[in-house]
């Protein structure tokens, strides 16, 4: 085990989506035990994973009934501890989503984009 | 005057230091070392912790820098150190059980010891006694926090 993560990256790759909410919560949560520990965290939305980020949408997520906690509150954790989240471009076209349709505090990247972060993340998670 | 006044049930003794923006306390001891926590606030927002995992003796730390990682069924984060400073000792007992933090957050629940690097500027930054209590409150309704619920065995 590393003992100094401090300063390593992570990228978390997002491929699901609002129809699978089980699979939605915990790359989130990972990431943010990431930036909880200093190291720098993206999560990258791609694929299914884009309609998370669609306005309006991951408020209707919720796994726990009994709970408040929704997706949406997932997200706003994650921005709030300084995880960076982006879409893949193409992939919004899939969605029929423009910018406008994305959620606050979402960088739009490219495939070339994801390619250079993979490269230079320390360690990348496939969800 | 009540020593450890309650703000929706969170309890916040008066005699401790707090860093109300990272839901942290402080204390100074008589040798000058500082002891570092969660307050019950914090604990009440992270809910029963599974674990939490303190910052190595020896590691410097910066204000704002994390001391600690915690973690529950539904939050996971830092806990920011409210000095600058380095690590002198860390709570052995955690490791076996972080719930101590939900049951004594104020004393048997406390997460490192700092030698403290910069205490007299830094202090400044901090809010104690009846002033503390007031921030606290103010932030409570404001960020409409919710009641602290406690655990059995729950000790200020």
């Amino acid at each position: 085990m590393n003992d100094d993560p401090e300063g390593k990256k992570i990228l978390v790759i997002q491929t699901h989506g609002i129809e699978t909410p089980r699979r939605t919560y915990s790359p989130l949560f990972y990431a943010m035990a990431a930036t909880a520990m200093e190291i720098d965290a993206l999560v990258w939305f791609t694929m299914d994973g884009t309609s998370q980020l669609k306005k309006g949408a991951a408020e209707q997520v919720q796994l726990d009934p009994t709970s408040d906690v929704t997706l949406k509150t997932m997200i706003e954790q994650a921005l709030e501890a300084e995880v960076e989240l982006a879409v893949c471009q193409q992939s919004m076209a899939l969605f029929d989503m423009t910018t406008d349709d994305l959620i606050d505090g979402v960088k739009i990247l490219g495939a070339t984009s994801i390619i250079d972060l993979s490269l230079q993340a320390d360690h990348v998670m496939y969800f | 005057m009540d020593d450890t006044p309650e703000v929706r049930g969170c309890v916040l003794p008066l005699h401790l230091h707090y860093s109300v923006t990272d839901h942290t306390w402080l204390l100074i001891q008589e040798d000058g070392i500082a002891t570092i926590g969660m307050t019950d606030v914090a604990q009440n927002l992270a809910g029963p912790l599974l674990h939490a995992k303190p910052k190595k003796v020896g590691a410097k730390r910066s204000k704002g820098k994390p001391v600690a990682t915690v973690e529950s069924s539904k939050w996971v984060g830092p806990v920011k150190s409210p000095i600058s400073g380095e690590v002198v000792e860390v709570n052995a007992e955690l490791a076996k059980d972080a719930t101590i933090i939900n049951k004594s957050p104020y004393k048997a629940g406390w997460i490192v010891r700092m030698k403290p690097s910069n205490l007299d500027a830094e202090m400044d930054g901090l809010l104690t006694g009846q002033a503390a209590v007031d921030a606290y409150k103010e932030r409570i309704e404001r960020e409409d926090l919710k009641p602290c619920t406690h655990v059995e065995g729950f000790e200020i």
